[in-house]
């Protein structure tokens, strides 16, 4: 349908508004909310501004749910609504559900305003709506942008805080060089193939030979390395152990989950749909990103006093592990990958629910140290954050261990044994980071004034005996934390019902 | 009942129980959670018997039953249940595992009584139960490895259950490191079983591995040792058995559980359990019987000189486990069996034995401050020499009769495996010397001044200070830290078995049984119980004998039986009669005693070459990679880190994004020149 683009005049485009509504809702809800948002009086935008938010991933998750099991064309053949579609939609929304609450009472969302903060975040959204669903590089851009450009903002929104703003100029300045190399690498995919629909690229690959040409083959690389940094895999994560720790860390728990099933998901569908017939030529790259990637993260995690810097090394490890379902190109593969992505979810938005809370209690920030006597002060949050480390780490009879259980054998099933080896090995390394915080958790009482994982002591403002007294950091953050491990444990034992909802993920994909 | 219900109903049992203690935590009593937690294993134990009897009630070619709650996983083909075997094997292993459990929580609720953490003793045996019992019902290697990762973290619970005391929380980190790494060879071994066959099903491995793999072929082998590596690390057997001595750190009914009546026995279990495959691999089984019969050497002749009685114990535990898997790795599958039976019993009763001694002792556990007992401790006496006698193969006791069963049958192989006959013969008088020598030394004598408070007050001896045995030096308390009784040593009173029931009543039965089990297979074909009731699951061994060899059996028992009674007329030459002669000895061979003392230089080793490097590694990682890869290298130069201040500060920041877009463009090059370069 698409042609060159000089000649296309799209007299009256195909659309789809029913298979829209995610993105309907998303766009529509942000409006409101940047609205409702400039209203006077403080109740309004501290309590109303959030459930309006909300009630737009609320809405937005009944349109998922409404729509599931179809396979639509939205905008003649820029937009694809299909399962793989639908899940990440899943996610991304349950994150954003999450996201919503963790930041209710945060200082971010009080410092840039209430309706900016969170217009921005379902913005962000329906970026990651644009980018999971698109079938054509320019619609696939514009995605890239509308989600990044929230998320730039996002992470300095503490602008009274010299870490917030560092963290948001860095993502922007480094997040730029990211989306020129993809925009370079679409520009020239398209002067190579003459194309710009996914499938008619496809067929110009095979039809023209184009496998070994000199710059297709350098178009692929520009996209490789330009969503590999979006996805933050090494050697292109660098960005995100000090974007995460600087952010806000309802935005870093955010972007953790969101932005890596959004970036996952184009990955998936460019790769697997478009560049499919040169597969020879890429698989060995992103096998080898994978290696780097895990063994980074993993490495990179060990002994960080900050809980932020682990999780920040730990989402990159994660994102490793996804990568061995990547480069499996099966059908089974990309099933893995959903699976992982829900499942690690759960543990993952957990540990942040902690994280803040403690922040907020304690004065120590995001220091291991927050989480100290945790046991015996907050069993619940200590409960919970136990079982969403035991999760990452992969331990039996959570989530996240039938997560990565779904990887191994799709893994098996494609002959890559071996990259499991690789990750089973990995994994068992993480222990040594999860491990401690648990005994952290569990062990001791606070011992005021230095941080005991380094002997540093604690920065200025910082004494907890200061912020023993104040206030606990709300109901909605230990609900959270408590329901997201009980999800993992529940899934950790019946996990079939995630395992169904991914069954088809790859139906629009055309995998083996 | 059905024979679908009972095997889940003794699941639930310990799971319950556990789940009880653990949410009412302090709410309940002691007394209240030490009988919650026995009553749930006792109950475990009940289902186990229904089991039994419904397993016996099946034809016998039919006895083999799978019964599964859910799929946990079923996608394109490839179906993981939540399911249970159940045959006369895991039968077998519930059957053993729930009922001397039973009796250990028994034994725990008179001894750990004035322990402060009392409830969380309780939660924690009840969870190592059901982590044992899953491993052994689990119908698939996905749900056999999950029992098997909880039980490595139970046995970590619980080793360091006296948290404050260092040297335990070091000793329960050990077990787990090493544990864990048996864990990836497990995990690693399915994994290749699973990319040849596709299943993870026992029914399915079983019946496909011989069409699936080349008898011996390289894929097969390799995956059964990786297996091997995970049956060694948690059976304690070399390469990877340093960890077991440690773990005497935990309390002594933990020890007495998980180290000589349930925990190491899995990979002898294990090995049982998919013994279809490794008599297709014969090189791994060689690999298994070898290294069993190693350990079953090494770890006696180190119980010949260790000190510290509850060491003793352990080393024996560690060389009679090499007994089993020498004995399963070489189709000795009903020697193996029945010689993990008899040692459950006569182990778990000299560690209760033992316990009962160490309480007297208050709290020290070294040999050379003991002697004379025989008189202030009678009951715990008579089970001590129960126990002995079992362990040290005594003609007519349990020990005897399963021994020689196993040592037969790997004879009876013929060929090579006769090397391991006779190394069975040498460990047997190892046997005799160290269990005897720690009888003598314990009980015989004049009373030390331990043994008579006992006999003067009907009291435990309690020292003025607490001191944790494992520091300075083990047979001077005053050289020991001095830590918090409540903590470090089972409470304010000291129980021992001579004054509290439950302590008592544990030890009778496990008496009794020690003495008396070898009746249920007699040489000869006298009596066959448990050749008869397990040959369902072996029936299928392709593995075959030496004709005739009822020779054979009327050598080895005449063999073993002169081996028992000499060495024990030694061992009390050289204890009783003499008591010189041991320090005679080893002053004569003092390189022999050091090699012996320092526990074959197993531990130095590690440290050396796997320890320290990966500290080092570690250190590396936190000081390096971070410090100079990202901030140094990357940033421009160290001299950034030195600079303090907001200019510095910024300075360095906008240098760092500059070096990461840098690298993002590096990074780049490198992968277009690596299309470029393939694609021309």
């Amino acid at each position: 349908m698409s042609m060159p683009l000089a000649s296309t005049v799209p007299a009256a485009p195909y659309i789809d508004w029913a298979g829209l509504s995610p993105l309907l809702a998303l766009l529509g809800g942000a409006i409101i909310v940047l609205i409702v948002g400039l209203a006077g009086p403080r109740g309004i935008r501290t309590k109303l501004v959030p459930l309006l938010s909300l009630a737009t991933f609320g809405v937005a998750l009944g349109c998922v749910i409404a729509l599931w099991g179809q396979n639509l064309v939205l905008i003649e053949d820029a937009l694809q609504l299909d399962p793989l579609t639908l899940i990440l939609m899943l996610v991304i929304c349950g994150g954003g559900v999450v996201a919503v609450l963790l930041a209710w009472r945060d200082q971010a969302a009080e410092e840039i305003a209430h309706g900016e903060f969170f217009a921005l975040m379902l913005l962000a959204s329906a970026g990651m709506f644009v980018l999971v669903s698109s079938r054509d590089i320019v619609m696939t851009f514009v995605g890239l942008e509308l989600l990044s450009l929230p998320l730039y903002i996002l992470c300095a929104s503490r602008v009274r805080e010299e870490r917030s703003l560092e963290s948001g100029l860095k993502y922007l300045i480094i997040g730029s060089v990211g989306s020129a190399t993809v925009l370079y690498g679409f520009a020239l995919l398209y002067g190579a193939t003459g194309q710009t629909g996914y499938s008619d690229i496809a067929s110009a690959i095979s039809s023209n030979g184009l496998a070994t040409d000199p710059l297709f083959l350098t178009a692929v690389a520009m996209c490789t390395v330009g969503f590999a940094f979006k996805a933050s895999l090494a050697p292109f994560h660098q960005w995100t152990p000090d974007v995460y720790e600087g952010a806000p860390t309802p935005v870093t728990a955010f972007m953790s989950v969101a932005t890596k099933a959004a970036a996952f998901g184009v990955i998936i569908r460019l790769f697997d749909v478009a560049l499919r017939p040169a597969i020879e030529a890429w698989r060995p790259i992103w096998i080898a990103i994978a290696l780097i990637t895990m063994v980074v993260g993993n490495v990179g995690a060990l002994r960080q006093p900050s809980m932020k810097r682990m999780l920040a090394y730990s989402s990159v490890a994660q994102a490793g592990y996804v990568l061995v379902g990547f480069v499996l190109v099966t059908d089974l593969g990309v099933q893995a990958i959903c699976s992982y992505l829900i499942l690690y979810s759960f543990g993952n938005l957990a540990a942040f629910a902690v994280v803040i809370a403690r922040e907020r209690e304690t004065g120590e920030g995001d220091n291991i140290s927050a989480l100290r006597g945790l046991g015996t002060s907050r069993p619940a949050l200590a409960i919970a954050m136990t079982i969403s480390m035991l999760s990452l780490a992969g331990i039996p009879a959570t989530a996240g261990f039938m997560g990565k259980l779904r990887l191994v054998e799709a893994a098996a099933a494609g002959d890559y044994a071996w990259l499991v080896a690789v990750l089973v090995v990995l994994s068992v390394i993480s222990l040594a980071y999860y491990l401690p915080v648990v005994a952290t958790m569990w062990r001791g009482e606070t011992q005021p004034g230095t941080d005991a994982a380094s002997g540093v002591p604690v920065l200025a403002g910082g004494a907890p005996e200061a912020d023993a007294t104040g206030a606990r950091a709300g109901w909605e953050l230990t609900a959270v934390a408590v329901l997201l491990a009980a999800a993992v444990i529940v899934f950790g034992i019946i996990p079939q019902p995630v395992f169904n909802l991914v069954a088809s993920a790859a139906r629009g994909l055309g995998l083996s | 009942m059905s024979i679908s219900l009972t095997p889940w109903l003794v699941l639930a049992c310990p799971l319950v129980g556990m789940l009880t203690i653990a949410l009412l935590g302090k709410k309940l009593s002691p007394r209240a959670a030490g009988t919650i937690g026995t009553l749930a294993i006792a109950l475990a134990f009940v289902f186990a018997v229904l089991t039994l009897i419904k397993l016996q009630a099946l034809p016998s070619n039919a006895r083999v039953e799978t019964t599964s709650l859910w799929d946990l996983v079923n996608v394109d083909g490839v179906k993981i249940q939540l399911g249970l075997y159940v045959d006369p094997l895991s039968t077998f292993m519930i059957l053993v595992v729930t009922g001397v459990s039973t009796l250990i929580h028994l034994y725990s609720a008179g001894y750990m009584q004035t322990d402060e953490g009392y409830v969380r003793y309780f939660a924690y045996l009840n969870f190592f139960v059901f982590s044992m019992l899953l491993l052994v019902l689990a119908g698939n290697l996905v749900l056999l490895i999950i029992g098997w990762a909880f039980v490595g973290a139970a046995s970590y619970m619980l080793v360091s259950y006296w948290y404050r005391r260092d040297t335990a929380t070091a000793a329960g980190i050990k077990a787990f490191v090493i544990n864990v790494i048996g864990d990836i060879g497990l995990v690693l071994g399915t994994l290749f079983l699973f990319k040849t066959m596709g299943v993870l099903d026992y029914g399915q491995l079983f019946s496909g591995a011989h069409t699936a793999f080349e008898k011996d072929a390289p894929e097969l082998v390799i995956a059964m040792l990786l297996i091997l590596v995970g049956a060694f690390a948690k059976s304690a057997q070399i390469p990877f058995q340093t960890w077991l001595p440690d773990a005497m750190e935990g309390p002594t009914p933990v020890s007495s559980l998980i180290h000589a009546a349930t925990m190491v026995t899995a990979g002898v279990y294990l090995i049982g359990r998919l013994h279809v495959l490794f008599e297709w691999a014969p090189t791994a089984a060689a690999v298994g019987a070898i290294v069993g019969a190693l350990t079953l050497l090494i770890a006696g002749s180190i119980g010949l000189v260790m000190t510290d009685l509850k060491r003793v114990i352990a080393y024996s535990t560690m060389s009679q486990i090499g007994y089993m898997i020498m004995g399963v790795s070489a189709a000795a599958y009903v020697g193996g069996f029945f010689h993990m039976m008899s040692h459950a019993f006569f182990k778990a009763l000299l560690f209760m034995a033992a316990g009962s001694v160490i309480s007297a002792m208050g709290g020290n556990q070294s040999l050379n401050n003991m002697s004379g007992f025989r008189k202030a401790m009678p009951f715990t006496f008579a089970c001590f020499l129960a126990g002995g006698f079992a362990l040290s193969a005594f003609p007519l006791f349990s020990g005897f009769f399963s021994k020689d069963t196993l040592l037969f049958e790997v004879g009876a192989r013929g060929g090579w495996y006769w090397a391991l006959y006779v190394a069975g013969y040498v460990g047997a008088a190892f046997t005799v010397f160290y269990t005897w020598r720690m009888i003598f030394r314990a009980f015989w004598g004049e009373p030390c001044k331990e043994a008579q408070v006992v006999i003067d007050t009907g009291h435990a001896y309690h020292p003025a200070e607490h001191t944790n045995p494992h520091t300075g030096d083990e047979d001077d308390p005053s050289t020991q830290e001095v830590e918090d009784s409540e903590v470090g040593f089972p409470g304010k009173e000291h129980k021992y078995a001579e004054t509290t029931w439950q302590m008592r009543y544990a030890m009778i039965p496990l008496a009794i049984l020690a003495v008396i089990a070898g009746v249920i297979q007699l040489p000869f074909g006298v009596t066959n119980v448990i050749s008869d009731f397990l040959q369902p699951t072996f029936a299928d061994t392709i593995v075959e004998y030496m004709p005739d060899n009822s020779g054979l059996e009327a050598f080895g028992l005449l063999i073993s039986s002169v081996i028992a009674i000499v060495s024990l007329a030694c061992a009390y030459w050289i204890w009783v009669r003499k008591p010189g002669t041991s320090a005679a000895i080893q002053a004569r061979l003092p390189w022999l005693h050091k090699l012996f003392i320092n526990k074959w230089y197993f531990d130095d080793f590690y440290s050396i070459f796997v320890v320290r490097p990966v500290v080092w590694i570690g250190q590396w990682a936190s000081d390096s990679f971070e410090r100079v890869v990202i901030n140094g290298a990357i940033i421009g130069g160290t001299s950034g880190l030195v600079k303090a201040g907001s200019a510095a500060v910024r300075a360095i920041q906008t240098g760092m994004i500059r070096s990461y877009a840098a690298l993002v463009i590096g990074g780049l090059s490198i992968v277009l020149l690596y299309f470029l370069v393939r694609g021309l």
